[in-house]
């Protein structure tokens, strides 16, 4: 019994140096997003969330230009984080694939601030796949996104790519909650 | 109504002047030579050749590598690439290797990963290996496949999400072996049989191969970055044994590659006190390159707050590597050109500069001292990634 305890605290310990908390959640996240599964998603936007105003007091004018409530302008406060193609100049809308398309089940999740509400809120960046890329309203807004290797946070990766069709369309926003603080 | 004699005299004049011109003009000349159809060959390698990678991100699955000569100026060829291509060069120079995905029907149906390979002398593509359909879709990084440095080896970078890589023989075309790299991602070769892979941690995974190509051990690194406070960007800077691994707000993190295991040498920053006050901080698509014998850095910089981190150099900013001081400031407005979104530096003792700009043109500039030597408007759609032999 002892070899067995011994054993598995060996695994588990080789585990927990190979796989931090953090990648963990980061796996599920990549695995388990998309706005079917909100009341899955256990990542701590809160303190992401929190730090965002702080954040936006130091950028430049550009990372803070005045949002809109034009779901076809880049500026769309929803878009903090797309790059690629807005869906609502592709024959979608902010949060539905255009006709034909196919929604890719797995995504990534940002955080992103209502002015008009002063909330922020947990954002679900989807593509939509199927078809050659839209080619219209290309917008590329990198807020709180991180390099690829943090896949759960990045917009680079071509989040078709487990579609059966995984070609890349263009990108959706869907407000998945509010981001408590 | 009447016309006096001199004018007709004078239009009579005329009118005979211009018969004659008529016959003088239709003098026979000799015809041009008959031709002959034939393909152009490719000229000699040399180091101020560059392989721009055009993403092609408004049609994306029609991204294409330009060839393209920076001391004529002219355009020597095209390697097609296909979808969100990964893109390489062998050690010698000779071959391009690229990663990519088509449908079968186009734009859609049945998906083929595949590496290609493309003879640079014909620049016809002689070989492919068909991979399984796991290949990383990603923006162009230096990282999605590359050579261990005796060319043995092929590596290739899977995301499915879930993080591998693939071992290829480039002398059988065959893959070898698909290794999991526990959520690390994307392929760093070093040396003829290990690859390193970056963590969301902001530790270094290096797997060390045996000499079929199968994994005989691993080991992570010490983690040396913070990804939450300041991650560095995936593609970082090649440099000599190693890489220069830049950070969001303007850190450089020198790692050593040589050994068995990686060297972190201690970060300097490339921003002084008033820099930092002004928010310069590097950014673009590829955001580095490095000079290797005269030990220079060269970075596109802009000035911008959090998520500005894919906006293009303003400026292009040299640092002296050894001294970590910076030589010089090469503002793009003074030459009329817009943010640099991806730069590179040939190799030899001539060296020229080369910065993609976000409208697609392409500056030319003596490396040596900044002197802008050409632009060549429209270099593809959207050139994100330089590379040269």
């Amino acid at each position: 019994m002892r070899s067995i305890d011994h054993l598995f605290e060996k695994s588990s310990r080789a585990l927990a140096q190979r796989t931090s908390r953090r990648s963990l959640l980061g796996m599920l996240g990549q695995v388990l997003t998309g706005a079917a599964l909100i009341p899955l998603l256990p990542i701590d936007r809160s303190a992401r969330a929190a730090e965002a105003p702080a954040t936006h007091a130091n950028s430049k004018p550009k990372a803070a230009k005045a949002a809109t409530d034009d779901p076809q302008s880049c500026d769309y406060w929803k878009y903090c984080a797309v790059d690629g193609f807005l869906c609502s100049c592709c024959g979608g809308s902010a949060n539905s694939c255009p006709p034909g398309t196919t929604p890719s089940p797995i995504t990534w999740i940002g955080t992103c601030h209502n002015p008009s509400d002063d909330r922020d809120y947990i954002v679900s960046y989807n593509d939509c796949c199927g078809k050659v890329s839209c080619g219209n309203c290309e917008c590329n807004r990198n807020e709180r996104e991180k390099p690829m290797y943090r896949p759960s946070r990045n917009n680079d990766l071509n989040w078709c790519m487990a579609n059966a069709d995984s070609n890349y369309h263009c990108s959706v926003s869907v407000i998945l909650g509010v981001a408590e603080k | 109504m009447g016309i006096s004699m001199n004018t007709m005299i004078i239009r009579a004049a005329i009118l005979s002047l211009a018969a004659c011109s008529r016959l003088l003009a239709a003098a026979p000349t000799p015809p041009l030579a008959a031709e002959r159809l034939s393909v152009a060959v490719m000229p000699p390698a040399n180091p101020h050749r560059l392989y721009v990678l055009d993403e092609a991100f408004f049609n994306e699955i029609d991204s294409r590598v330009h060839l393209f000569d920076g001391d004529t100026y002219r355009r020597l060829g095209q390697i097609d690439s296909g979808f969100t291509p990964g893109f390489n060069l062998s050690p010698d120079g000779k071959t391009s290797v690229v990663a990519t995905t088509y449908f079968a029907r186009g734009s859609r149906g049945a998906r083929t990963d595949v590496v290609e390979f493309t003879d640079n002398t014909t620049l016809k593509a002689t070989h492919e290996i068909v991979l399984p359909p796991k290949r990383a879709m990603t923006q162009p990084t230096y990282f999605s496949l590359g050579f261990s440095t005796d060319s043995r080896f092929l590596y290739v970078a899977y995301i499915t999400p879930a993080a591998s890589f693939g071992v290829l023989d480039p002398v059988k075309y065959s893959v070898i072996d698909e290794i999991d790299t526990a959520g690390c991602m994307l392929v760093i070769p070093s040396g003829p049989n290990r690859v390193s892979s970056i963590c969301e941690s902001g530790a270094l995974l290096t797997v060390t191969l045996d000499a079929q190509g199968h994994e005989a051990s691993r080991a992570f690194s010490e983690t040396f970055f913070d990804p939450d406070r300041d991650p560095v960007f995936a593609g970082a800077v090649p440099m000599t044994n190693g890489y220069a691994f830049l950070s969001f707000l303007g850190d450089v993190h020198e790692v050593d590659l040589s050994g068995a295991k990686p060297v972190f040498r201690s970060p300097w920053s490339l921003l002084g006190a008033a820099d930092k006050s002004a928010h310069w901080r590097p950014g673009g698509m590829q955001i580095g390159a490095i000079h290797r014998h005269l030990n220079r850095l060269y970075v596109p910089m802009h000035q911008g707050g959090e998520g500005t981190h894919k906006d293009g150099g303003t400026e292009i900013w040299v640092f002296d590597l050894s001294t970590h001081r910076r030589l010089a400031r090469w503002p793009m407005a003074a030459e009329k050109l817009s943010a640099v979104l991806a730069i590179q530096v040939s190799q030899d003792d001539t060296p020229l500069l080369f910065a993609a700009t976000d409208q697609s043109d392409l500056g030319v500039f003596d490396a040596l001292t900044g002197k802008l030597r050409h632009i060549e408007k429209h270099m593809g759609q959207t050139p994100w990634l330089l590379l040269n032999p």
